[in-house]
């Protein structure tokens, strides 16, 4: 209600725009399901190892647990998990301060 | 009739995560209310998860759990797991960044007592008075008042 007319026909217009956009960019996205897209591949379009490709042909020998998701956010990337564990130890510290009450705040 | 089913089969989830995603946007561009704005982001932070889970699906392949009948050699046999752990992590950062932003809207409603955005930004532009929760009006009323030197 807030928002003059001119600013919201505006913003309209460009969610429209952008709509029409991603709709466009999605025929070039590889077709869904498809084994082939470069995501996939075992040797991508670079020349190097696919990423994805490699954890499913040796997460097992590598780690020894059968769940490749478990593999992948323990082993090869456990640094990336101690960071999360960061960010989230952060989260519930500023939960706490934004919501503690101060002492001259109480009435 | 058949190549346009196809047409369509390849694509459609993508559409519907596009159409998410305007969602979430059109709610943090236009709702007036600060909570329906943080609901916004997350149907937007959602719709990104999906088109992650979306882009490792594969036809005829089996979940990234070894199975020791099915050749682990063979990539086609077993869906992608790198977007799978991607937006695990992404998931858990969402709900921070989610739990965060609800810590602050209340504090927002117990200092001003609305989180609809007009009526915030009236009040801090002038702040009356009669506001009883307001910081700045708070400090004054306890500094002129006789009981702020015993407390």
């Amino acid at each position: 209600m807030d928002m003059s007319k001119g600013k919201k026909i505006l913003g309209f217009l460009s969610l429209l725009s952008l709509t029409i956009l991603l709709l466009v960019a999605v025929d070039s996205l590889p077709k869904r399901g498809l084994p082939d897209a470069p995501a996939h591949q075992v040797i991508n379009a670079a020349g190097n190892t696919g990423a994805g490709a490699y954890f499913i042909q040796s997460a097992y020998e590598d780690a020894a647990t059968p769940n490749m998701v478990t593999v992948v956010l323990g082993d090869y990337r456990s640094f990336d998990t101690l960071g999360e564990v960061v960010v989230v130890f952060a989260a519930a510290i500023a939960c706490y301060l934004i919501l503690r009450r101060r002492e001259d705040e109480e009435k | 009739m058949s190549d346009l089913l196809e047409y369509v089969q390849d694509r459609y989830a993508y559409w519907a995560i596009v159409l998410l995603m305007i969602i979430g946007l059109y709610g943090m561009l236009f709702k007036n209310n600060l909570h329906k704005k943080v609901v916004g982001m997350i149907i937007f932070q959602n719709s990104m998860i999906l088109l992650f889970v979306t882009a490792a699906f594969k036809w005829d392949a089996t979940v990234p759990v070894r199975d020791p009948e099915i050749d682990v050699q063979v990539v086609e046999n077993y869906l992608n797991p790198l977007p799978h752990t991607l937006m695990l992590t992404a998931i858990v950062v969402g709900v921070a960044i989610v739990g965060v932003a609800f810590a602050l809207l209340i504090k927002i409603y117990d200092n001003y007592g609305t989180i609809e955005e007009d009526e915030l930004l009236n009040k801090l532009e002038s702040p009356s008075p009669e506001d009883d929760g307001d910081c700045d009006t708070n400090d004054t009323q306890r500094s002129s008042s006789p009981k702020g030197g015993s407390a």
